[in-house]
């Protein structure tokens, strides 16, 4: 739980005397990993499909791009779209349009390899508002943003929220939440941050996606694998659960979205 | 005339002949000042060695002999022997009251006491640590700590720094039997490990048995840690405490009737949250970080043959932040028993037992007010029976019987709580029951054999529905049973035998098998343990673990018992070992048994240990080389991988020294391997940001672990009346930064690189206590 990780520091800092510190490791270097991102949405198109290799843990944060790659993304209506290269590693589609109740299958050839994926687009939930919420303790400050809005009852849903401050993004941006123990109840949730990234002024963005099972599985796990801090390492971090099939990693997810804005005063 | 005295004459012959049977001397060991009673304190014939008996956990002891004139040897470690001078021309029953040793520098003292225990005794793999021992050993925030001391011996590993719980021969923290006068604790720590909830000032013995384990005891399959409270002193009334810069103790005891009856009270707090109190911050000040534990007990005598105990343990740990988060949890324990000497030769104790732990976390957000609460509960009958057959040849037996109520989650949500709705996992029942028999026989002057077996029968019980579920975790079958219904059955047989054959006067070999089977997992996906961390029982779809153990030792004391040497291997082998999924939910889940995978385990080491016993300079070196390793068929390609809790090598120093009448100076090293970790082997983008590639589980290592801590101890003026002592403590000399964690994440000065980063907990902790005693 996020609270205990809150506690645990309460605790460190009642003994003055913990630390924290850049370190040197010997990592492995694993052979380059294919990964494969899709996403379509109920948006206006073109969606894409961005296909990278994996690099070693100490290289730059450049990841190179497959070009070439022969990418179609199919609908359950007998649609398929060829998808174009429009840059490096970028694969965009032409006509097709999402629509909520669709399920989307892609496929991806590279390298004499098949890649595959389906995902089944959940109907939108409408984001009604968003807040803030500001918490002190300890001397500091923390602004977080809060998504309001009615889950449907007697329906499995999950959710995904992407925020961005000033339009950027920041580390562990991504949240995911289902309503295993909230069905039907108005929610209010506090999309809580490791550290203070939104100060006063800032203009603060949040994407709120309906996605299908899988697509919430893929990010709930990638959450619980990244968690940073003194407390937050879980015992096994593992490559989260994909849906492409094939041995790539990445997600292939079709999911509604909408988008609210709110200036921090 | 003649008649009647030819008549008389074949009387008293027969009466003569009748007498060459044999006849028994009982009684109960204890100390002449307080009246506590002596457990494991050593008892024999000086005359005829072969009836070398121990006292029991209520130190009764009971030797049988021919008729004749013996000298009865009773002593124990820190107090001056006893003889007592016995005619066994009938059963008769002694009370042997010993005279602790003054802490003066001692000569070494020739006796013909049996300070070779280690040596001759066949239980292997048994650590007995005297709180007298472990008085001036330098433990974090100056506070006596069992739990600390014992991590200093061979086989017994730490959790690490703020880690509760310990690892003994490779096993996981749950697969220790914890016991507080026959009550399970279930966490034995406060603050997220930090302290134990033993408090010494209360507790009088403490074994752990990691190798052979008795049959009177089941349930786990690492260990036992038997730990008895005092029982107070029966002779006069008494106050003793200490307070310290972190925490404070306070410990009251006397007697209910002179000799007959006493009760003990010890009760301790931490305060560091006052700083807390001084913040202008209102949600610093309203934070909360303490914990508080109480330790009970009163017996009294009824009789010649009956004695009566009620203890009990009660502790609760707080942490709050703010108005907005709190959690607090604890362990009550409740125990009562009943001794009664059936004859000189048989002695039986009936217990009755509760234990609960619980937790109860509360979270206040925005407009939301949600609680969830879990818990495990014990109710506990025992009954066990000690036959001291003859010289030689001790039985014991029994049945024990427990039923355990777990509650996995239970959330409530206010009225008017917007995010949650109040949902609860049913409860779990189960029973478990065993019948056990133990015997010790000393076969012949050179070999000793401790052997018996344990059944057991662990239930599954209604109500509650009952899944199936296929692999990818939905479920498939549900089946409802009523309540008191047995949904399934696990029955088991655990065998244990160990055996020492004294190879001279100095030395022994000793063999051990050990069977055990548990039936309560803890469930625990996190680097270091939680106090929300759920019990479950076995059940449909958990299997009982199993282990068995084999270990072989040498044993060997040097210059007339000052030395004890040992060395023992050990290789142990587990069955229906639990793990998790990838992304398991664990908290509040009824289908939380979906999200188990099931495999094997086995570890295996070479333990050794050299002890100075007594002396100016006296303590240890232990050093343990060891593996222990997983298998599951979802983990690694289902190959044999190091567990978490893997340690190589593992080496701890223990030095005392008495500096003169005043100053006594204790040091502590400790070096281990680090822990087994699974650190990514490269990264890749997922919405832009970089995601760690994992190749493998466990494949890298935590850097070793190091520290050294140093203590002072200035012994203040010591009158009839009253007795004091300074304490002064540091905890990591040389400051060193051990890693509790290395995460990893994007550099935040250079978005193009991603760095590791390592968290320590502590580096220098000094502390004062001041020590009292009237």
């Amino acid at each position: 739980m996020k609270n205990i990780s809150a506690l645990r520091l309460l605790v460190i800092m009642l003994t003055f005397s913990s630390c924290q510190k850049v370190v040197s490791l010997n990592l492995n270097n694993a052979a380059p990993q294919l990964v494969i991102e899709g996403e379509i949405t109920d948006g206006s198109g073109p969606y894409t499909v961005t296909i990278n290799q994996s690099v070693d843990f100490y290289a730059d944060n450049s990841y190179p791009a497959v070009s070439g790659a022969v990418v179609k993304v199919s609908d359950d209506r007998g649609n398929t779209d060829s998808l174009k290269e429009t840059s490096p590693g970028v694969y965009s589609t032409n006509f097709l349009q999402g629509k909520p109740g669709a399920t989307y299958s892609l496929s991806v050839v590279t390298q004499n390899k098949n890649y595959s994926a389906t995902s089944t687009m959940p109907f939108p939930v409408p984001l009604d508002s968003l807040t803030l919420n500001l918490t002190s303790g300890f001397g500091q400050q923390r602004i977080d943003a809060i998504v309001n809005f009615q889950d449907p009852p007697a329906v499995a849903n999950y959710y995904e929220f992407v925020e961005y401050v000033n339009g950027q993004p920041f580390p562990r941006n991504n949240f995911v939440f289902d309503d295993r123990l909230s069905d039907g109840k108005y929610i209010s949730l506090v999309l809580r941050t490791d550290s203070s990234y939104i100060s006063s002024g800032d203009l603060v963005r949040v994407d709120m996606y309906s996605i299908d099972e899988n697509t919430y599985t893929y990010f709930l796990e990638l959450r619980q694998s990244s968690g940073t801090g003194a407390f937050n390492a879980t015992a096994s971090p593992a490559n989260p659960t994909t849906n492409v099939l094939g041995g790539a990693l990445g997600y292939f997810s079709a999911h509604t979205t909408q988008s609210k804005s709110i200036v921090v005063n | 005339m003649i008649k009647v005295f030819l008549l008389f004459l074949l009387i008293t012959s027969s009466i003569s002949i009748y007498s060459q049977s044999k006849h028994t001397v009982s009684g109960t060991a204890r100390d002449k000042k307080s009246g506590e009673t002596l457990i494991g304190a050593s008892v024999s014939l000086l005359e005829i060695p072969r009836t070398a008996t121990m006292t029991n956990a209520y130190g009764f002891f009971s030797i049988t002999a021919p008729a004749g004139s013996y000298n009865l040897l009773i002593s124990s470690a820190g107090y001056l022997q006893d003889t007592i001078q016995v005619v066994l021309s009938q059963d008769i029953s002694v009370s042997a009251n010993l005279t602790p040793k003054n802490d003066e520098l001692e000569e070494v003292v020739v006796t013909t006491v049996r300070k070779d225990n280690n040596v001759t005794k066949p239980l292997m793999g048994v650590q007995k640590l005297s709180v007298k021992e472990i008085e001036n050993l330098p433990v974090i925030f100056g506070e006596k700590d069992i739990l600390k001391s014992l991590q200093l011996l061979p086989g017994v590993q730490s959790a690490g720094d703020g880690g509760s719980g310990f690892y003994v021969r490779g096993g996981t923290t749950d697969q220790n039997l914890i016991l507080l006068d026959e009550a399970t604790v279930y966490n034995p720590s406060h603050l997220l490990g930090f302290f134990s909830t033993f408090n010494s000032d209360a507790i009088k013995d403490v074994t752990l048995y990691k190798g052979a384990i008795p049959a009177e005891f089941g349930g786990r399959i690492a260990s036992v840690l038997d730990v008895r409270m005092n029982d107070g002193n029966s002779k006069e009334l008494g106050v003793s405490g200490g307070i310290g810069l972190v925490s404070s103790r306070l410990n009251i005891e006397g007697p209910i009737e002179k000799d007959n009856g006493s009760f003990i009270v010890s009760a301790r707090r931490t305060y560091a949250d006052l700083f807390l109190k001084l913040s202008k911050d209102t949600n610093t000040r309203s934070s909360s970080l303490y914990f508080y534990d109480v330790n009970a007990k009163a017996n009294y005598k009824l009789g010649d043959k009956d004695h009566i105990y009620l203890s009990g343990y009660f502790g609760k740990d707080y942490l709050g932040l703010g108005n907005s988060f709190g959690l607090d949890y604890g362990n009550s324990t409740a125990t009562f028993r009943w001794n009664h000497i059936l004859n000189s030769r048989l002695f039986s104790n009936t217990s009755l037992i509760y234990s609960k732990y619980d937790y109860d976390i509360k979270v206040t957000s925005g407009n939301n007010n949600v609680g969830i609460n879990s818990f495990i509960r014990d109710y506990h009958f025992k009954e066990d029976l000690q036959y001291f057959v003859a010289a030689g040849n001790k039985i014991n037996f029994g049945l024990d019987a427990i039923r355990v109520t777990t509650s996995p989650g239970v959330i409530t949500a206010a009225v008017g709580s917007d995010n949650f709705n109040s949902s609860s996992v049913p409860d779990k029942q189960a029973l478990q029951t065993a019948l056990y028999f133990n015997q010790e026989l000393s076969l012949s002057d050179k070999i000793n054999v401790n052997y018996g077996l344990r059944a057991g029968l662990f239930s599954v019980l209604g109500p509650g529905a009952f899944y199936t579920y296929d692999s990818s975790g939905n479920p498939i079958d549900t089946a409802n049973y009523g309540s008191g219904t047995i949904v399934k059955n696990y029955f088991n047989l655990e065998p244990r035998f160990s055996m020492s054959y004294q190879l001279n006067e100095n030395s022994s070999v000793k063999f051990a098998y050990t069977r055990t089977t548990q039936n309560l997992h803890l469930l625990s996906n996190s680097t270091s343990s939680n106090p929300t961390d759920v019990w479950i029982p076995s059940s449909n779809n958990v299997k009982p673990e199993i282990a068995d153990q084999v270990s072989v030792g040498y044993f060997r004391n040097f210059k007339d018992n000052q030395y004890e040497f040992s060395s023992e291997i050990y290789y142990r082998n587990m069955q229906n070992q639990i793990d998790y999924k990838n992304g398991a939910q664990l908290i509040a889940n009824v289908n939380v048994e979906s999200q188990l995978i099931f495999g094997n385990g086995r570890s295996y080491g070479l333990e050794l240990f050299v002890k100075k016993k007594y002396g100016r300079l006296s303590g240890w070196v232990s050093y343990t080389l060891s593996r222990t390793e997983r298998q599951f068929t979802q983990v690694n390609n289902d190959s044999w991988y190091p567990a978490n809790q893997d340690r190589t090598n593992n080496l701890s120093v223990v030095a005392i020294y008495k500096l003169s009448k005043k100053w006594t100076f204790t040091t502590d090293f400790v070096f281990y391997t680090g822990n087994a970790v699974s650190w990514p082997s490269g990264k890749y983008p997922v919405n832009g940001q970089p995601v760690f590639y994992y190749t493998e589980r466990n494949g890298y290592r935590m850097p070793a672990y190091n520290r050294l801590d140093i203590s002072f101890t200035l012994q203040g003026k010591k009158t009839k009346k009253f007795d004091s002592n300074w304490n002064f403590s540091l905890y990591n000399v040389y400051g060193r930064e051990n890693p509790y964690s290395i995460s990893f994440e994007q550099d935040p000065a250079d978005a193009s690189k991603t760095q590791a980063v390592q968290w320590a907990l502590f580096r220098w902790v000094p502390s004062v206590t001041y020590n009292f005693k009237f």
